[in-house]
């Protein structure tokens, strides 16, 4: 995937689980866990605010572009 | 301005009280529901049940039929076949009795599966999930099903009609494909429809 969730390193920098991230900014563990493997499709406004907010950074922080193969489309993975 | 300014210090404090909940919504009700006991997908669901039972039950009487025909005496019974007008008999021959049970079989038979497909298509929609890839391929099953079986009953009365019971059955007309062709034709849209109902709910189920 092109764009990568930089969660793991922001966790560790912060000395966070997983677990109390999801807490603080209302999602399921489950979700986020899509978000650290980079298999989200999307992220909504309201979720990367809350995530903002309580690791302290700024969107960039969160996120970065790797150039690489794009990726699959979603019907392909139904196929 | 004297006269003005009690109007706005009404008006601030009602700016803190919260907002009131939401009242439930008073208004035209659609005139059946969509689910539940009574409801149109309920009936729905006993329609496709009983011309599933009843199809099930043709099928297999059909079944039944074809085998036997393999092993009655034709030759012996005199049976003779002819058109609605009466016009030209022939005789009932076995390769005849055996395409035309064996038509009707196949007939009744993809209607069959056409029905499974569609009560299959129906349990996701009573769990709320009805798009969903699997569904998509269903209904692309139903429409090369519907194709199949129309197709081949056009087919079917041009052989009959050419070869084996000739003055017996008239062909049918390129006029009476037009039908069929507009149901396969529904059916695959629906199926496209679907497949982006699906991709859009796989989507939004990746949303975070």
């Amino acid at each position: 995937m092109a764009i990568k969730v930089q969660l793991d390193r922001l966790l560790v920098e912060r000395r966070m689980s997983l677990t109390e991230l999801a807490d603080r900014v209302g999602v399921t563990v489950a979700n986020l866990s899509i978000l650290k493997t980079g298999k989200a499709r999307a992220v909504r406004f309201t979720t990367l605010y809350a995530l903002c907010r309580e690791l302290d950074c700024q969107p960039g922080d969160l996120l970065s572009y790797e150039p690489g193969p794009p990726e699959p489309d979603l019907d392909d993975e139904e196929a | 301005m004297t006269a003005d300014r009690p109007t706005t210090e009404r008006k601030s404090p009602a700016r803190t009280v919260p907002l009131l909940p939401k009242m439930p919504r008073i208004g035209v009700k659609a005139p059946f529901r969509t689910l539940g006991p009574g409801s149109v997908s309920s009936l729905l669901k006993i329609a496709l049940d009983v011309a599933y039972v009843l199809l099930m039950i043709i099928t297999a009487v059909l079944l039944l039929l074809l085998l036997t025909s393999v092993f009655i005496p034709i030759a012996n019974l005199n049976i003779t076949v002819s058109n609605d007008e009466g016009g030209r008999q022939q005789p009932l021959t076995r390769p005849l009795l055996l395409f035309g049970v064996g038509a009707l079989t196949a007939y009744f038979g993809g209607f069959l599966m056409i029905l499974r497909n569609l009560r299959l298509i129906f349990r996701t929609l009573t769990i709320g999930d009805p798009f969903q890839p699997g569904n998509v391929r269903r209904l692309r099953q139903v429409g090369l099903i519907l194709a199949v079986v129309t197709g081949g009953v056009w087919v079917a009365q041009g052989v009959v009609a050419a070869r084996l019971a000739p003055g017996v059955m008239e062909p049918q007309g390129f006029g009476e494909l037009l039908t069929p062709i507009f149901s396969v034709l529904v059916v695959f849209v629906l199926a496209e429809v679907f497949r982006e109902g699906a991709r859009l709910r796989r989507e939004s189920e990746l949303t975070i």
